[in-house]
């Protein structure tokens, strides 16, 4: 369970995030929003990148905001970037185990936990590989391995399928649905393609300059007129 | 076969019919037969000594390398941390006796530890502002050695005498030029292996993050502040390490060999050299000392080859960023191909 309370982030004049608050119970929740509304700033005070101004965040009843970044990692926070950041001169497998490096398993165990992440995604057998002329697809299969190995607790997805082809968004679909029942994490999905939205999360929250202009069941909010006003209807106009 | 399909192959270890692996075999086995056997034998005292000296610079030229290629960061200080562990080296000998190798590990330690402090400045700033830093490090060094001279078996803290300086002695398994220039090697080669080793584990996978993006670091879990100085420390030892060596290679150390402008020409040479291979630190270690002493040799003012490196390092901004080893090994992996075409 995660609990977002009254955050607010700002940049200058800018209000990134405004007494946002939010409990989030599902496996797989969604946020939408227009341009800017704030959805890449909400994971980034999730992250500890941006410096929130006042509320708070707990997920499992800890306090999120009082770790260091990386401690946040290691607590279990894992998340994926709007565009990817595989390390070129890294395997694949090596980019999968970096997010093991600081959590205390023996070496056995977690080579074993990269092989079930790249497996999950359908790299098993690619470990070996350099990242380097790698397609976009298969980075954002790299990144969710990243994402599923060790034991996350909460994850958090930046428009994942981003610039894929239609097949390619499909097939990473089917593997995103799987990441709560697999690793037991609960899932936290920005994303600019409703249809995927309304496929896979339960509810959503529907961010508008930084406030919640919405949050429910999927299908409640996404007819929801003031949702369909600010952000559907802006769709259709463009 | 193109060369992203050579690199994930020799990622993969599965170098095809194998003869790749072993022409390099061949050519470490070479190269080994070459620099401990024959290069020793053949050369004068003269030249072995300015060998001795551009193997030492080599390995101080790895630590910048070592924050260059995997932290994009630029340190200017390298040649005042040699001096910092010749100091300390020289220190510990005449306080204390004990044997070489602990003398210079002392230095690589200390270096270390001035190393790591002076890259704190590196977790809030980059780019030109941290060079500065460092260069600014590097001639206050200059000052501090100038004024206090290095340790010569003198009385106090400092350890300066004026009226009969001593000479640390050759290590016990160095006390010719020859065995002193194959001992330099040993240890180069030893703390290149421990740089590689750090590469290839735990803090080669954070460096590659953080160099990535440090947002990218943090979310899995890397404390970036820790890696960034360990890789700092680790730059520190080896340079430390060199500044024993050259301690020991003489016997004494003069404060006007460790100027700032030597720093800074060591890091421009590192990218002359080729800061992402050892060979690139062995071409470096070469320009810094063994061609300024060639072209004495021949009669032609050694400052020619400031304007010569110069040349050089625009040739490596402009047109080879992996440096002159970078373009060995291009060349070399093209001959491979075209053997294997036949
Ligand atoms: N680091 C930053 N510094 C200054 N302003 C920022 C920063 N990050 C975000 N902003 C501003 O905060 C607002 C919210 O941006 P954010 O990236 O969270 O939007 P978003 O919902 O993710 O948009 P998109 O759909 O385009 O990814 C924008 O006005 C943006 O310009
Ligand atoms: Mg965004």
């Amino acid at each position: 369970m995660i609990e977002i309370r009254d955050l607010s982030v700002s940049f200058g004049g800018v209000r990134a995030l405004d007494g946002l608050s939010a409990r989030l119970d599902d496996p797989i929740v969604g946020v939408i929003g227009p341009n800017g509304a704030g959805k890449t700033t909400l994971l980034n005070a999730f992250s500890g990148f941006v410096p929130v101004a006042s509320g708070s965040l707990t997920a499992f009843g800890t306090d999120l905001l009082a770790m260091a970044p990386h401690r946040r990692a290691r607590w279990g926070l894992r998340r994926s970037f709007q565009t990817e950041e595989m390390v070129d001169d890294l395997t694949v497998a090596d980019n999968v185990r970096v997010m093991l490096d600081a959590l205390t398993m023996k070496p056995r165990e977690k080579t074993a936990a990269v092989e079930r992440a790249l497996a999950f995604v359908g790299l098993a057998d690619q470990g070996r590989l350099l990242c380097a002329g790698m397609d976009l697809y298969r980075r954002r299969q790299v990144e969710i391995a990243k994402i599923v190995a060790g034991s996350p607790k909460v994850v958090l997805l930046d428009e994942p399928a981003a610039g894929l082809q239609p097949n390619e968004a499909a097939a990473l679909r089917d593997i995103l649905v799987a990441i709560p029942e697999t690793c037991g994490a609960r899932v936290v999905l920005i994303d600019h393609d409703v249809d995927l939205i309304a496929a896979i999360c339960r509810s959503t929250l529907v961010l508008d300059f930084g406030r919640r202009l919405a949050f429910g069941p999927t299908g409640e909010v996404l007819r929801d007129p003031k949702v369909k006003a600010a952000y559907l209807g802006l769709k259709e106009a463009a | 076969m193109s060369a992203l399909e050579a690199r994930q192959q020799s990622a993969a270890g599965t170098d095809g019919t194998g003869t790749l692996r072993l022409i390099r075999l061949a050519g470490l086995v070479a190269t080994a037969a070459l620099v401990f056997g024959i290069v020793p034998e053949v050369l004068g005292s003269l030249w072995l000594k300015v060998l001795i000296s551009a193997a030492i610079y080599g390995l101080a030229a790895s630590g910048v390398a070592l924050l260059y290629a995997r932290l994009g960061l630029v340190s200017l200080m390298q040649v005042a941390l040699v001096g910092v562990g010749g100091w300390v080296t020289l220190k510990m000998w005449h306080a204390t006796g004990l044997p070489f190798e602990i003398d210079m590990l002392a230095g690589g330690l200390a270096a270390a530890i001035v190393g790591a402090l002076l890259g704190l400045p590196a977790l809030r700033m980059r780019g030109l502002y941290f060079a500065l830093v460092t260069l600014m490090a590097a001639a206050a060094f200059q000052i501090f050695i100038t004024a206090t001279q290095f340790p010569n078996g003198g009385e106090g803290w400092l350890g300066v005498s004026r009226s009969a300086p001593a000479f640390m002695p050759r290590p016990l398994l160095a006390t010719t030029d020859a065995a002193m220039f194959r001992y330099v090697v040993a240890v180069a080669v030893l703390c290149f292996l421990a740089i590689e080793a750090c590469r290839r584990s735990r803090a080669g996978r954070a460096w590659a993050l953080i160099r990535k993006s440090e947002a990218s670091a943090m979310a899995a879990g890397v404390s970036v502040a820790f890696y960034k100085l360990a890789a700092f420390a680790l730059a520190g030892f080896v340079a430390g390490v060199a500044g024993g060596l050259l301690a020991a290679t003489i016997g004494v150390l003069d404060a006007r060999s460790f100027p700032a402008a030597d720093s800074v020409m060591l890091f421009a040479l590192t990218l002359v050299g080729g800061a992402y291979a050892f060979l690139g630190q062995a071409i470096t270690g070469l320009l810094f000392r063994a061609v300024p002493a060639l072209l004495n040799d021949v009669g032609v003012d050694g400052d020619i080859a400031f304007l010569i490196f110069g040349a050089a390092l625009l040739h490596a901004l402009i047109t080879a960023p992996t440096g002159i080893a970078g373009q060995l090994f291009g060349l070399f992996g093209r001959l491979i191909r075209l053997g294997g075409r036949r």
